[in-house]
């Protein structure tokens, strides 16, 4: 029997209390002057006796009382005898490393010998499995005691672009526990990467049952330099120089200049030098790239020399296409904004689209759909085989941007396409409002996302239009729909309840209208501007909905197929599990030259300290249980539920009896 | 109102025994003036027809104005009293519970009807004694009797045990006229002994009233554990005593002996009267004055 509080044992200094009161106090008798003792006699002596007998018992109770409070506050323990438990049929794990950083040297290499050798030493009926890991785990065997199996899945271990997780390896072993419902001795051969280690360590926690060995290949840091990032377009539309920028990391090295080349389709453009600090980064910027028309294979590459070549590239793509057409139509009397509209796609940086300005009655002999998107601006009735054309359009998964205006009033009170109803224009007079400003935006709708600085904006004039079940983003101070977002089909009408003239607002002198228009154009033409490059084991969406069936082919960066027949025909995203180009052709001809990068927190090479393994390894009590299990284990068992019933139990009592003395003291009293 | 200066603590804090015994007395006539049969001035008896040799200074003659005949007044004839106190001041006298103790409850009394007495131009006397005679005041009705009364019972204080026997032999001496003998006392001894004692002073014709004054905690003690009782007229007799004990055995022993005495007392002619110092003193002043006017 133990104590987990011993020094609230200390409190039994408080017994004194009651001896104190029964002991000292009571039988500290004051003599008590009296008139005459005539009437007393000396045989009271014996009732005196008795009733303090009777006060003896209340003094034990008291006592126990204030001794198994004491106890209770001590946390009373008793060791329970817990069984041995059995490593009988105890399985062996063997976890390889297959990661990137494995690729250093001879890493994997020695590995799978450590491993092999291992295998050798196992005894006849010792059964094993072998899995390998990065992100993800793979098990390459089944748990047998055949060592032939074992050393052909070592062997067949090939070195990934993955990044290391120990987490994930962890979940797995846990997994592996729960379902074979053994005990596991993991042997784990790794480099250790302290990048490879998860920011919650709980993570890392393995069963009771499992024993974690440790055999880290390395055990100091390696330098290593590293292509860290590359910052490029996705896409150009114009044939200027294109501006290039890439970073150059450098783990556990020295001062040291590097040689930074940039390649466009393999062909080296331009090679420049990097002085790269002790344990920094360098930057280096190209800004004679030419690109020409089509998808291209960009890369830079550094002369590193180091143990780790696969991090020494860095690949992105970059396309080079025409600017999209864009219809805009507009009332013959007015231009509708044209002018501000089209320069502020220009100055959007890149002109990525080709304004076709037009006349409403231009519209009668104009198809939709060779248009990235259409704008109406502020007009008034369309021609009834455009507008039919228009819904076509727009329903095949076309998008229209409408500017509603004066004009707009004379379309039968309707929004032109989206039929939603025109309820009223507001107008801002000289009395009350002089103009309306926005008073929520709806930051995350593609057209706000990037610049939301709408609060200088006045709106003199907008019209009221019932959104209905359409998303609103944008509304004016007196609530009033301003940016209208209405799916149809496939495609979506975006509804903008003022005009672009800078007549009914002045938004077109803002800044902000440029990143609107910029912003809304590419949403409307469904032109993503993701980053040229993504990591190895990100995901990315082959088909939409409307191309359920369609096969979509993927080449992998060794010139494969990544899918199968009928995953081309089914599977709706792709994981990218190599480092390189993946070219993804989809079935509505919208190729995609897709580079990949391994993660660069492989690059960095240093190795996790001894002291995180061993805290690993005491997640499980393995190794505990490893040299205690031949003779059982001890556990606590609390009292201190017992000691606590205890002083219930003995404070009724002690009421009970010190209620019967009270009585008598009372009648006297 | 003046009935709350009957309290024994209200007259502890007092200071001057004279205005205790005139805060006494005022507050108890006053609580009595209602009482028809009280009264002892001069009170009118009866008129009766003028005889020869009648003191003419009796004549009404108010009555004679009006009727032209000679009446005489006849006023109820008073006798003068003499009233003789026994205060007992042995050390068990000096007892109290509470802030009044028996000799100061006694003293009350004493100094009480020492005041009525000398109201009534009765001519009052003190013995006080313990086992012997400690101090005596004649009975007289002279000029500053009541001073020397009040100072005698000032400076009364709780001296040795109780002897009846000793000094009683010599009260017996002191008593030359018949009147009332007022023993206050404790009685502390057994009721045939007592009774053996005070009972000559009954064969001179004098009226004996018998006023036990006995403290409430001697009554019916309550003590809320055992406690050691140290006998205050013998230091050297000590009794330990449970609660059950003094509420129950003593409680019977202790009203055994009242009732013995009070039994005995009234038996041999012997007024009786036990006095709780807790009680108002108005209590005991009208037990003798019932028995004065008996006497009258």
């Amino acid at each position: 029997m133990g104590f987990l509080a011993p020094w609230f044992l200390a409190g039994a200094a408080a017994i004194g209390l009651p001896i104190w009161l029964h002991l000292l106090r009571k039988h500290k008798t004051t003599p008590l002057p009296f008139s005459s003792l005539m009437f007393f006699e000396k045989r009271t002596q014996s009732s005196i006796k008795h009733r303090r007998l009777r006060y003896l018992l209340l003094f034990a109770l008291r006592t126990l009382l204030v001794l198994l409070i004491v106890l209770a506050f001590a946390r009373p323990f008793v060791q329970q005898h817990i069984p041995p438990r059995t490593r009988s049929n105890e399985i062996t794990v063997l976890a390889i490393d297959n990661s990137l950083s494995m690729r250093a040297g001879k890493r994997l290499a020695d590995a799978k010998a450590a491993a092999k050798s291992l295998v050798a030493s196992l005894k006849p009926g010792e059964r094993a499995e072998v899995l390998t890991f990065s992100s993800r785990v793979q098990v390459l065997s089944e748990v047998t005691d055949d060592h032939a199996p074992l050393n052909a899945a070592i062997d067949s271990i090939e070195p990934s672009d993955s990044r290391t997780s120990f987490a994930e390896l962890s979940r797995s072993v846990r997994s592996i526990a729960k379902s074979l419902k053994l005990p596991l001795t993991v042997h784990l051969y790794s480099d250790m990467q302290q990048t490879g280690m998860p920011p919650n360590f709980n993570d890392l926690r393995l069963n009771a049952d499992v024993k974690l060995e440790t055999h880290p290949l390395v055990t100091k840091e390696e330098p290593n330099f590293a292509v860290e990032n590359v910052v490029a377009p996705r896409r150009v539309f114009d044939n200027k120089k294109t501006r290039v920028l890439a970073t150059i990391a450098g783990f556990g090295v020295h001062k040291d200049v590097r040689a930074v080349t940039l390649s466009l389709n393999g062909r080296a453009v331009e090679t420049k030098n990097a002085e790269v600090p002790d344990i920094g980064r360098a930057t280096v910027e190209f800004n004679s790239l030419d690109v020409p028309y089509g998808r291209n294979k960009g890369e830079v590459h550094i002369d590193s020399a180091d143990s780790l070549p696969a991090d020494d590239v860095f690949y992105f793509s970059i396309e080079r296409a025409d600017p999209r057409p864009a219809l805009f139509v507009h009332e013959a009397d007015g231009n509708g904004g044209l002018l501000y509209f089209k320069t502020a796609l220009e100055a959007a940086g890149q002109s990525a689209f080709d304004v076709t300005p037009g006349t409403v009655d231009q519209t009668t002999n104009l198809s939709p759909s060779k248009y990235a998107f259409v704008v109406l601006s502020d007009i008034g009735a369309l021609p009834a085989t455009f507008e039919n054309q228009l819904r076509d359009y727009v329903r095949g998964g076309g998008s229209v941007l409408v500017a509603l205006g004066r004009h707009s009033l004379n379309f039968g009170g309707k929004v032109p396409v989206t039929g939603q109803k025109i309820i009223e224009t507001r107008y801002s007079g000289r009395e009350g409002d002089r103009f309306q400003v926005t008073t929520w935006l709806d930051t995350s709708y593609p057209s706000i996302l990037k610049d939301n600085r709408w609060d200088d904006v006045k709106f003199l004039r907008a019209i009221r239009i019932d959104p209905g079940s359409a998303r609103v983003a944008a509304k004016l101070s007196d609530q009033t729909p301003l940016l209208v977002d209405q799916q149809i089909g496939e495609g979506h009408v975006v509804v903008f309840a003022s005009t672009f003239d800078n007549i009914d607002n002045d938004f077109p002198l803002h800044s902000s209208f440029v990143a609107f228009v910029d912003q809304t154009a590419r949403y409307l033409a469904r032109m993503d501007s993701g980053p040229p490059s993504v990591v190895v084991d990100s995901f990315a969406e082959l088909r939409d909905s409307k191309e359920r069936g369609a096969a979509v082919d993927v080449v992998d960066p060794k010139g494969q197929r990544a899918l199968s027949l009928d995953e081309a025909a089914k599977a709706q995203n792709i994981q990218f599990t190599m480092a390189g180009f993946y070219d993804i052709r989809r079935p509505n001809g919208r190729n995609e030259l897709v580079a990949v990068n391994s993660d660069r927190r492989e690059s960095d090479l240093t190795p996790a300290t001894p002291d995180t393994l061993s805290l690993w390894q005491n997640t499980a009590n393995g190794t505990a249980e490893a040299d205690t299990g031949a003779a059982g284990d001890q556990k606590p068992l609390s009292l201190w539920w017992y000691v606590m019933l205890a002083v219930l139990a003995l404070t009724v009592a002690e009421s009970l009896l010190g209620n019967r003395h009270l009585s008598v003291d009372s009648e006297a009293a | 109102m003046l009935q709350r200066f009957l309290d024994p603590a209200t007259l502890a804090s007092i200071s001057g025994l004279d205005l205790v015994a005139k805060t006494v007395v005022d507050g108890f006539v006053a609580g009595l003036h209602r009482s028809p049969d009280f009264g002892f001035s001069q009170e009118f008896a009866e008129y009766r027809a003028y005889c020869q040799g009648d003191d003419l200074r009796h004549v009404d003659w108010n009555v004679f104005a009006r009727t032209d005949k000679c009446f005489l007044k006849k006023y109820r004839g008073e006798t003068n009293s003499q009233l003789l106190i026994l205060l007992d001041t042995s050390a068990s006298m000096g007892f109290g519970s509470h802030p009044v103790t028996k000799l100061d409850y006694s003293r009350f009394v004493a100094a009480s009807l020492c005041y009525m007495a000398n109201v009534q131009r009765d001519a009052a006397g003190l013995i006080i004694f313990d086992e012997e005679v400690a101090n005596y005041v004649a009975p007289s009705t002279r000029q500053g009797q009541l001073f020397r009364l009040l100072h005698a019972i000032e400076k009364a204080e709780p001296g040795t045990r109780t002897d009846f026997a000793k000094p009683f032999i010599h009260f017996q001496n002191f008593l030359h006229r018949r009147g009332i003998v007022v023993v206050l006392s404790d009685f502390y001894e057994q009721p045939d002994t007592i009774i053996k004692t005070v009972e000559p002073l009954r064969f001179r014709g004098n009226e004996v009233i018998l006023f036990q004054v006995l403290d409430p905690q001697e009554i019916k003690p309550k003590f809320r554990e055992p406690v050691l009782l140290v006998d205050m007229e013998d230091a050297r007799s000590a009794l330990e005593v449970s609660p059950e004990y003094a509420r129950e055995e003593y409680r019977r022993k202790i009203d055994a002996h009242i009732e013995g005495l009070s039994s005995a007392a009234r038996s041999h002619g012997l007024d009786y009267f036990l006095m709780n110092t807790a009680r108002p003193l108005d209590e005991g002043l009208r037990e003798y004055l019932a028995v004065r006017r008996g006497r009258l």
